[in-house]
């Protein structure tokens, strides 16, 4: 009796296991997609006023060229609309936007009182059907209406690929006009994207390698004021400038603010022979990382202070070093090749941007920290000086074309290599340095 | 003297006998006392059976401490564990009345076919496999036959045989009696093939148990005749098993067969509802079909390059006509990423089944109960670099 109750209990435990089975799901593994701007539709924000229209319109105009222009999104034009936005609170008609592969879509409202903006919006996942995020809001001066733009624009990048935005953010970079034998170099900063130029400095002497603060509210840079290159220190909101204690005779450039904003590495070239030191900004202390006959340059923190890429040709040729950021043993992580230099740690920590020479070719390449998964992102006549967008995802830097006439120019590069894109500036430009998002 | 001698000895004889005779009268009342002790000792086993019963349950409660009498009756503790089959058995009887209530509602018809259809299934392999065995156990005894046979002698006996068991030969062996050579030639050949499945009849336990699982796949089917829910599915499902189980068992196997089934039964009660073994699984070329479709709306380009290291599986149900039911679709598990990362990878494989699936995806509407529902793992990991 008991063998037959065991059995069947064993039967029926089989039972079980064949009917789970038999209504297992269908299992497909994906691993081809496509890669292509998102698509999406940002209808002219609902203004209030007759005076609002007009931020509207150009609020999402500026939108637009933000997503777009991050390669990452694409805009239907609005020639393609089915229906409109009229009202801000208004159920959306998915199934129009559907109609014209819409996948998210970006309704909003502009309202002025005076000289207060406010802008609000929402974003929708239309095949979804359903809100991403919730509302948001912004207010603000009519003044800062690119800003609010950019904020918006920040928010739906964020919100769709999950990464913080870049466009509310400012780039210090030289301007540069003139014929190439007689360039004019002045300090300037500017949006991301080019509007709101404001010089820092005029024409009278050169300068080099602006370097933004980590909170944004500085500027280190390289003059050859005095006809020695120094470094100098520049408060962005009140411009005004310091030079940062200097030994007479010695040449030091190629600074680099701390994650901390107190402390700058820089290179100093004495005697010869060129190492890296770090200085402590408010004391003026100077303390020395590097002792090598070689020349050592062109040093950058990592994300969370703890160590120093930088440039050395200890080995015959410029390569890239990492080392702790209080000095010592150095290990070397660029074995390709060619030339490296000007590495620039990325803010997420995850990659090192940095220029190559090769083969009579400059590029602009990213890799791990330790030296693995090198990819080059660009090639060209001349191109140099890479920069980090806040988020980690862009790198800006310096292009100058062949010959008399060339020109230099700053260019946007995603770091997966696509999306190469000039920056527009009123004249030439070089040497950006990226700025944090704004507060 | 003689006279004397004589009276002594014939006074020797008679006291000898009534030694002898005497001591058997004596006996008879001896055996009526044993028959008594043997009569008595029966009764007193059995009584005495009890008492011994008694005293091992005192010692376990302490009947000194409890001298009352109404607490030794729930002193015992063996009869506590009687009470206990006793519920064990109203619980088959539960189960079992719910299994005729549902049973008539819904499907009181259909069970009655399900159980003719059952029987015949079993049967009929049954018959098929006993009929391999049987013509050759009939037919090695025309292999003596078919030994002697080769000598045109035996040849006419042999041909009353093969009658009964093929038929068409014997028409065209009424022919002629030359074509008789040409019979034993392949009476041997079918002989020798046949006599190999003799020896199976040990294996035809497998064949026989083969039907089993036929059975399986007509409950599912009749559930999808029934197939409104998922529950009333799977209580007539018991019922077909259960039916035969105590047929050939007592009641008290009900419980265990019950108890198992209602077991596995809520094992499979969630995704009961799909009735998926009915038609072949789809094939390579379809999968691949559905895979590229799903594939060519799977945008990875405005992901983050943490997203893009977060597999995700995400699991949907389909419609009938190919689309994909909105609403069904969420994400099963992720690996590689932040929660954050997971969901932006989560909303771009959903944005992908909808959007390419607005339409339809095109699958045979045939194996509906496969495709019904779909567990989908998005692998970014080819699509980081390019």
């Amino acid at each position: 009796m008991m063998r037959f109750l065991t059995s069947l209990v064993l039967g029926a435990a089989l039972l079980a296991g064949a009917a789970q089975a038999q209504n297992q799901p269908l299992r497909i593994t994906i691993d081809e997609g496509i890669i292509e701007p998102l698509p999406y539709a940002a209808p002219n924000f609902v203004p209030d006023s007759p005076a609002a229209a007009e931020y509207a319109a150009e609020i999402a105009r500026v939108l637009a060229d933000d997503l777009t222009g991050s390669g990452l999104f694409r805009e239907i034009p609005s020639t393609a609309y089915i229906s409109q936005v009229t009202s801000f609170d208004a159920p959306v008609q998915f199934a129009d936007w559907k109609a014209i592969n819409a996948q998210a879509l970006i309704t909003g409202a502009v309202s002025v009182s005076g000289n207060r903006l406010t802008v609000r919006f929402r974003l929708w996942d239309v095949f979804a059907g359903a809100e991403l995020g919730s509302g948001l809001q912004f207010a603000g001066t009519t003044d800062g209406w690119r800003r609010m733009a950019h904020k918006v624009a920040d928010a739906v990048y964020s919100r769709i690929t999950g990464e913080g935005g870049y466009f509310d953010s400012r780039v210090a970079f030289v301007s540069e006009s003139g014929p190439k034998d007689q360039r004019r170099k002045r300090l300037a900063i500017m949006d991301y994207d080019g509007a709101n130029v404001q010089y820092l400095t005029d024409s009278s002497s050169i300068v080099l390698a602006p370097r933004f603060s980590p909170s944004g509210d500085r500027v280190l840079y390289t003059s050859y004021q005095g006809g020695f290159p120094r470094i100098h220190i520049l408060d962005v909101g009140q411009v005004q400038q310091r030079v940062l204690q200097s030994q007479d005779g010695t040449m030091s450039f190629a600074p680099r603010f701390s994650p901390d904003g107190q402390t700058v590495l820089f290179s100093l070239a004495q005697g010869g022979n060129t190492d890296l030191y770090a200085m402590n900004i408010a004391s003026g202390q100077s303390t020395r990382l590097t002792s090598a006959p070689s020349i050592e340059t062109a040093p950058s923190y990592s994300p969370d202070g703890s160590r120093i890429v930088f440039e050395s040709d200890r080995s015959g040729t410029p390569q890239l070093y990492v080392m702790s950021a209080s000095g010592g043993e150095a290990t070397r992580i660029s074995f390709g090749q060619g030339r490296y230099g000007t590495p620039v740690w990325s803010p997420r920590g995850d990659l090192i941007a940095f220029t190559k020479q090769s083969k009579g070719r400059f590029h602009i390449g990213v890799m791990r920290t330790d030296g693995s998964e090198e990819r080059l992102l660009t090639a060209s006549f001349l191109d140099e000086g890479p920069t980090w967008s806040p988020n980690g995802r862009v790198i800006m830097f310096t292009r100058e074309t062949q010959g008399a006439s060339g020109r230099a120019a700053l260019y946007s590069v995603d770091i997966s290599g696509r999306n190469l894109r000039p920056v527009r500036t009123p004249d030439g430009g070089s040497d950006p340095s990226w700025s944090p998002l704004q507060k | 003297m003689q006279t004397g001698t004589k009276i002594s000895a014939l006074a020797h004889v008679t006291l000898v006998a009534w030694a002898f005779l005497g001591g058997a009268f004596r006996s008879d009342p001896l055996p009526f006392e044993v028959q008594e002790v043997s009569v008595i000792s029966a009764e007193e086993f059995a009584a005495l059976s009890a008492p011994r019963e008694a005293p091992e349950i005192i010692p376990q409660p302490v009947e000194p401490e409890q001298p009352t009498a109404p607490i030794e009756q729930p002193a015992p503790v063996e009869p506590a564990p009687e009470p206990e089959p006793e519920p064990v058995r109203p619980e088959p009887q539960p189960v079992a009345r719910p299994e005729p209530e549902p049973a008539p509602q819904p499907v009181e018809p259909t069970p009655e076919p399900q159980v003719p259809s059952e029987a015949p299934s079993l049967e009929r392999p049954e018959p098929e496999t006993v009929l391999l065995p049987e013509p050759p156990g009939k037919r090695p005894k025309p292999r003596p036959v078919e030994r002697v046979a080769p000598e045109p002698v035996a040849a006419p006996p042999p041909d009353a045989r093969p009658d009964p068991v093929e038929t068409p030969p014997v028409s065209a062996e009424q022919g002629a009696e030359t074509p008789q050579p040409e019979q034993p030639a392949t009476a041997p050949e079918e002989a020798t093939d046949r006599i190999e499945p003799e020896a199976d009849p040990t294996t035809e336990v497998a064949p026989s148990r083969s039907p089993r699982p036929k059975t399986r796949p007509q409950q599912p089917t009749q559930t999808a005749e029934t197939k409104p829910a998922a529950t009333p599915e799977a209580k007539p499902a018991a019922k077909p098993e259960a039916n035969p189980a105590p047929a050939s068992q007592a009641a008290e196997t009900r419980s265990a067969v019950n108890d198992a089934l209602a077991e596995a039964l809520a094992a499979t009660e969630e995704p009961a509802a799909a009735p998926a073994p009915t038609g072949p699984p789809l094939t390579s070329g379809e999968k691949d079909a559905l895979r590229v479709a799903v594939s060519q709306c799977w945008n990875v380009g405005s992901l983050s390059s943490e997203a893009l290291r977060t597999t995700v599986v995400v699991s949907v149900r389909m419609n009938a006509d190919g689309t994909p039911d909105t609403g069904s679709i969420r994400m099963i598990e992720s690996s590689g990423g932040s929660s954050g990362a997971a969901k932006q990878a989560y909303e771009a494989a959903r944005r992908a089944i909808i959007r390419c699936g607005a339409k339809g995806y095109k699958l045979p509407s045939e194996k509906y109960d496969h495709w019904r529902d779909i567990e989908m793992t998005f692998n970014p990991e080819r699509m980081r670099i390019k």
